[in-house]
């Protein structure tokens, strides 16, 4: 490893040092409990794993079907060449090759920002041990002709149990994009994904970003993604949680040309004893940009959510527009949600709304589906799917949401007919 | 037939049905008319098995059998439509996966087989010309941003496409302008037969110029005062309901 990567390493170490892991004392985690990583990972919990590889059956089985896509494929935070196929024509290096060739970039993207909004001590861990990860360079006007797929597999192993991963995407003037996310456990074993994204987006520059969190139920998961945008460029983030025993995401997006526009939507699937929190921030910096973020739960059993949607409009972010809403269904007496909006206003020209709601099923709803000739069970999972499926409506790749469908609604035995239900 | 003998409901403790009888043939149709607060709506979710009432004594009895003892759905499966005074809105869940859902759920009730897709849409396109609804509304959300015309000829479409034996239809005519009546009372003209029972509960007379009901009945203050042919329902129009409670008194 080169000295300037092995310095900020250390640096990212010494952070870590100092302000440990996120717990009840710092605000953004007073819902969230990491205490527990230790005792359900054991002592080496931030050991990362090494790498093991996988064939191309277990990737098969894995990713999402019929996806027309480049792939690139990561086993427990280490990228699988074998198994990927990376598009011609953009500079798309794995983090490890970026610290051997281009140590100066590398070390860019590993630095941590403990000043950042949302940061947190494992992001610093992250910065530290990040084994590995993408640095992707689109070049003004360019346009990726395929979305890029990240599959990205987790893996017991018994040398360590984090797998973290570092990514890095710099999209060029108008240069458009599409990144699929996509995060699975092959197994029932406990471990801790972290994964930090940064993305630049420069003028007009487009990105789609999708965010599936599939893990095993007993995994750890704890994700940031930060945006910065300069004007007129457009970021739209769909961010899917199913799996794990706890998973935590920060969505940061700097709005600082003017014109830019972000859209946040996010779908929490859980039941049992499954803990999901998504805190996220966009900072209105700039005039002229937008903002919209739309998130729902779907909770059963002994569930806990929490969102937290944070709005700064900044002393000159003038016409700014920003909408929130966050609706929550809560399908057993046991579940809970925890969802608070914050906005942070210093103009007066902007437009601001948010909504929050949490309720049980429509009675009125169900009892027009029974008149109907539906069961009550079939009535109460057509109302479950229709409520979370509008928070996917703005997806435009059918196989990916149809893959989110099936994955989020394995649980709803009696649809049956589900390509029929969404006509 | 139906049959409904000596049926009592509450809301909350309150008494709003206090001892209702009627009896519907096969390929009658019959009009409930009465005033605001009589009962009429209550009788029709009822009969359809709406959660939140209690019923304190009666029974209501379909081809023989007991209806209050059924789930709504278990009802729907019988032949018994409820078309809605103010049908809901359901986003998300399009019309045409719902009464596939309800159709082929009948029919499995019946031991027939499910019908495929091609055979479905080929009907449902024929229902749907019936009470002149677009082919666009086939596949929107139920009743999602339709007017209240359309939502009100969606809930005939739908009682095309389900054939019930007994359809009760809940002020089916309120709020439609004279076009929109028009179409509404054809498409339920079309679907008049001598196997199928239909109730009309209205406020107005104007319905039974175009839906000429075999029998018109008379409901105040929870009880079915008086019953005769289509001139009582003109005479209803001409004189209000307070003749009918004097005379009863009387």
């Amino acid at each position: 490893m080169t000295q300037a990567v092995e310095a900020v390493r250390q640096q990212a170490r010494d952070v870590f040092a100092s302000i440990g892991l996120p717990g009840k004392r710092n605000e953004d985690w007073k819902y969230s409990d990491l205490s527990r990583l230790q005792t359900a990972l054991g002592e080496n919990w931030q050991q990362t794993t090494e790498v093991s590889g996988v064939d191309a059956e277990t990737v098969k089985q894995a990713a999402i079907p019929g996806l027309d896509a480049y792939r690139a494929v990561f086993v427990n935070g280490h990228f699988q060449p074998d198994n990927s196929v990376m598009p011609e024509g953009v500079s798309l290096l794995s983090l490890k090759t970026l610290v051997e060739e281009q140590p100066g970039v590398a070390s860019d993207l590993l630095l941590p920002h403990p000043d950042a909004p949302l940061y947190n001590g494992l992001n610093a861990l992250n910065s530290a041990t990040a084994a590995d990860g993408l640095a992707l360079c689109i070049a003004d006007q360019i346009q990726l002709d395929k979305p890029l797929y990240v599959l990205h597999l987790g893996k017991a192993d018994a040398a360590g149990k984090t797998a973290a991963m570092r990514h890095g995407l710099m999209l060029g003037k108008f240069a458009e994009a599409t990144l699929i996310e996509h995060f699975v456990g092959l197994d029932e074993e406990p471990g801790l994904t972290s994964v930090v994204n940064y993305s630049h987006l420069k003028e007009g520059s487009s990105l789609k970003h999708y965010r599936i969190q599939q893990e095993n139920l007993k995994q750890f998961h704890v994700g940031r993604v930060d945006v910065r945008q300069a004007e007129d460029s457009s970021y739209r983030l769909h961010s899917v949680e199913i799996g794990c025993a706890l998973s935590r995401a920060d969505i940061v997006v700097s709005l600082e040309g003017a014109g830019a526009s972000c859209e946040l939507n996010g779908l929490f699937v859980s039941g049992g004893r499954q803990h999901v929190d998504h805190h996220t921030r966009v900072d209105h910096v700039a005039p002229h940009c937008s903002s919209r973020e739309n998130y729902r739960s779907v909770l059963d059993g002994r569930a806990r959510a929490v969102f937290n949607g944070k709005i700064v409009v900044h002393k000159g972010a003038i016409k700014t527009d920003s909408a929130q809403s966050n609706a929550n269904l809560l399908l057993s007496k046991n579940a809970e949600i925890d969802t608070k909006p914050e906005l942070e206003i210093y103009n007066d020209d902007v437009k601001c709304a948010h909504g929050a709601t949490v309720g049980q099923l429509d009675e009125n709803q169900l009892f027009y589906l029974k008149s109907r000739g539906l069961s009550e069970d079939e009535a109460r999972q057509v109302l479950t799917f229709a409520f979370a499926d509008e928070v996917l409506t703005g997806i435009d790749s059918k196989a990916v949401r149809r893959f989110i469908e099936f994955a989020a609604f394995a649980k709803l035995p009696n649809l049956t007919d589900l390509e029929g239900l969404l006509g | 037939m139906l049959k409904i003998e000596n049926l009592h409901a509450s809301v909350d403790g309150k008494k709003i049905l206090k001892g209702i009888n009627l009896e519907v043939g096969a390929g009658q149709v019959h009009a409930i008319m009465g005033p605001n607060g009589s009962g009429k709506s209550t009788l029709s979710n009822v009969i359809a098995g709406r959660d939140g009432y209690e019923i304190t004594a009666g029974s209501v009895t379909y081809h023989g059998k007991n209806l209050l003892e059924m789930s709504p759905e278990e009802r729907a499966w019988e032949g018994v439509f409820l078309a809605f005074q103010y049908p809901v809105e359901i986003p998300g869940v399009n019309n045409v996966y719902l009464l596939k859902a309800g159709v082929n759920a009948k029919r499995k009730h019946m031991g027939l087989p499910e019908l495929d897709a091609m055979d479905f849409m080929h009907i449902v396109k024929e229902k749907a010309a019936l009470v002149e609804l677009d082919q666009s509304f086939l596949s929107r959300g139920v009743n999602e941003g339709f007017s209240g015309g359309e939502k009100k000829r969606n809930e005939i479409f739908q009682m095309a496409v389900l054939e019930p034996s007994l359809a009760i239809l809940d002020e089916t005519d309120s709020g439609l302008d004279i076009d929109a009546l028009r179409i509404v009372a054809n498409g339920v003209n079309k679907l008049r037969s001598p196997e199928r029972s239909i109730v009309m509960v209205t406020h107005y007379q104007r319905l039974l110029d175009y839906i000429e009901p075999d029998v018109v009945h008379v409901l105040v203050d929870g009880k079915v005062l008086k019953s005769g042919d289509k001139s009582l329902a003109l005479e209803l129009e001409e004189r209000g309901y307070d003749w009918v409670r004097e005379e009863v008194a009387a």
